[in-house]
């Protein structure tokens, strides 16, 4: 079953095409993070499926139904800023939403005990940190244990600490089977948590699917030595050499196929160059969605 | 409905300017019939006996009671505004939006206040035409005349209609509360008496004047000419299509626009 599904959503403010015929599938049980650099259409996707915006064409379904308010009971939401009565305590706020997703009240508790909020539970919200608003705003996003999770820049106003909780959080979610839709510009966030992305450029979706299949990250050897000429000149003769870049000292050689770093280490021996580093990376997701954006 | 009932109850139960607000608003209906009352024991009898009867005494009790409130009702509306633009200075109308509620249901949560102010001013004003009636009046008590009761209501209706309207339109506090006072209390005298001397008497349809006209000020319009030239019913019909258009205004751009 499908959690959300997009179908040409378009979306326009005035002369700027916020977002351009979007069509993506989010399956029951995936991490599924939207990424983009700001203003790519994230939050005005995420937006349109929690009816706080309108499309103006295309349309989309949640839980495989037309969407309702009565589905939207059922997902937990942090869209853009914790948005609270500044006049109210963390508890008092947290029990408007448990009215509104018709939820037991009981649930409070545990999620304030997440959130870490407890002690300052009867503080009014306005005497609250940064950090603490959106830690609010998480908890309320776990309130009545929802099984679809939307969250929209969750770390916002974090501190390093708190960004941690909040993966820790997010992984611990994910494994208990729960569907997260998260929208992050932070690709190392979304890197360490996502099966599956969303990459949106000036409205428009340039690819979707489950993470490795979607965002080529083939692995790379990093080799140094002491005769980095000498290095460079052989590894070309490599049968599986594919291509290279030079790096803080280092080469970055990419393989057509798979190269074992034992044989690699020896076969580099065989022929006279004696290695002072060698290590098996992965390129990041952060230059993966470079590379796919600027091109 | 009982839960966003619930709802709104839960925002207001700790929101100390709602409560000062509404004290205000209720406090005001007796405090100012008793300013009417001293003024009125002051005039002269021989002015009082050229007048007929006292402002107090039944059955012109329950109009001087309306009409006298009907000059302090712009409370009960700047009580709305507050309850409605605090929604989007916090932006929980997009919250609760997004926690669940039809769009719809956040436009029932503030009629729902409409109504129970409306109410408040009427219940108010009711308890105090008859506590003044009992102090004051010469004449046994009547329910004549207490149908002024309803004019001030459906008036009170019409300006918070208008406080609602203007409150989920302009969104923002301060701007909606002056434009509200602003209307309410300047410009639609000022169009009501140009349309008047530049049309005629369909000045008096405009909607909050609609309601003067129905609530003309005790025993001196049996003195002075009135000005109303319609009947009762077209002045209680125009303001009940006011109330519906701007409501069905809020209605329309609610479901529609972006939050």
């Amino acid at each position: 079953m499908s959690i959300l599904t997009l179908r040409n959503i378009s979306k326009r403010y005035g002369s700027l095409q916020a977002l351009r015929e979007v069509s993506f599938e989010v399956p029951r049980g995936s991490v599924f993070g939207i990424l983009g650099p700001n203003g790519s259409g994230k939050t005005t996707l995420l937006g349109i499926v929690t009816d706080v915006l309108k499309a103006d064409t295309g349309d989309f379904t949640l839980f495989d139904q037309l969407p309702t308010a009565a589905q939207r009971r059922q997902i937990g939401t942090l869209l853009e800023t914790p948005n609270f009565y500044h006049y109210l305590s963390g508890y008092k706020n947290l029990q408007i939403t448990a009215a509104v997703k018709r939820r037991d009240e009981k649930d409070i508790a545990r999620v304030l005990e997440i959130a870490g909020l407890t002690a300052r539970q009867h503080a009014a919200f306005k005497t609250y940190s940064l950090g603490m608003k959106q830690r609010l705003a998480i908890a309320n996003t776990l309130l009545g244990d929802p099984d679809v999770l939307i969250l929209d820049e969750p770390s916002n106003g974090l501190d390093p600490a708190g960004i941690a909780e909040v993966r820790a959080l997010i992984k611990q979610l994910a494994q208990s089977g729960k569907t997260i839709i998260m929208a992050s510009h932070l690709l190392d966030e979304v890197e360490k948590v996502c099966t599956h992305v969303a990459v949106l450029q000036k409205g428009k979706l340039l690819t979707s699917g489950p993470v490795n299949t979607v965002m080529v990250r083939e692995d790379f050897v990093e080799l140094g030595s002491k005769d980095m000429s000498g290095l460079e000149t052989i590894i070309r003769q490599h049968p599986l050499f594919g291509n290279l870049a030079a790096a803080d000292g280092v080469l970055q050689v990419f393989f057509t196929g798979t190269v074992e770093p034992g044989e690699l280490n020896s076969w580099l021996a065989g022929n006279g160059i004696w290695l002072n580093h060698l290590q098996v990376r992965r390129k990041s997701l952060e230059s993966a969605f470079l590379e796919m954006t600027q091109n | 409905m009982l839960n966003i009932i619930r709802i709104e109850w839960l925002k207001v139960k700790n929101y100390r300017t709602f409560w000062i607000l509404l004290i205000l608003a209720v406090v005001v209906i007796p405090a100012s019939n008793m300013i009417v009352a001293d003024v009125v024991g002051r005039i002269p009898k021989q002015a009082t006996d050229l007048l007929g009867r006292n402002f107090y005494d039944y059955p012109v009790a329950w109009q001087t009671v309306a009409n006298v409130n009907s000059f302090t009702s712009i409370i009960f509306g700047l009580l709305l505004v507050t309850l409605v633009t605090n929604e989007f200075t916090y932006k929980t109308h997009r919250q609760q939006i997004i926690d669940g509620w039809e769009r719809m249901d956040l436009v029932l949560s503030k009629i729902f206040w409409v109504v129970v102010l409306a109410l408040t001013a009427l219940v108010v004003s009711f308890i105090t035409a008859i506590a003044f009636g009992t102090v004051y009046s010469k004449s046994s008590f009547s329910f004549e005349g207490v149908q002024f009761l309803f004019f001030y209501f459906l008036q009170v209706l019409v300006s918070l209609s208008i406080a609602l309207m203007l409150g989920m339109f302009v969104k923002r506090s301060g701007l909606a509360t002056v434009l509200y006072l602003g209307y309410a209390m300047i410009f639609e005298q000022l169009l009501s008496v140009g349309l008047k001397h530049s049309v005629g008497v369909i000045g008096g349809l405009l909607p909050l004047q609609a309601g003067d006209e129905l609530l003309p000020f005790p025993v001196v319009d049996r003195v002075l000419p009135s000005s109303s030239d319609y009947s009762h019913g077209v002045y209680e019909l125009t303001i009940i299509l006011y109330i519906a258009l701007f409501i069905g205004l809020t209605c329309r751009r609610m479901l529609k626009v972006d939050y």
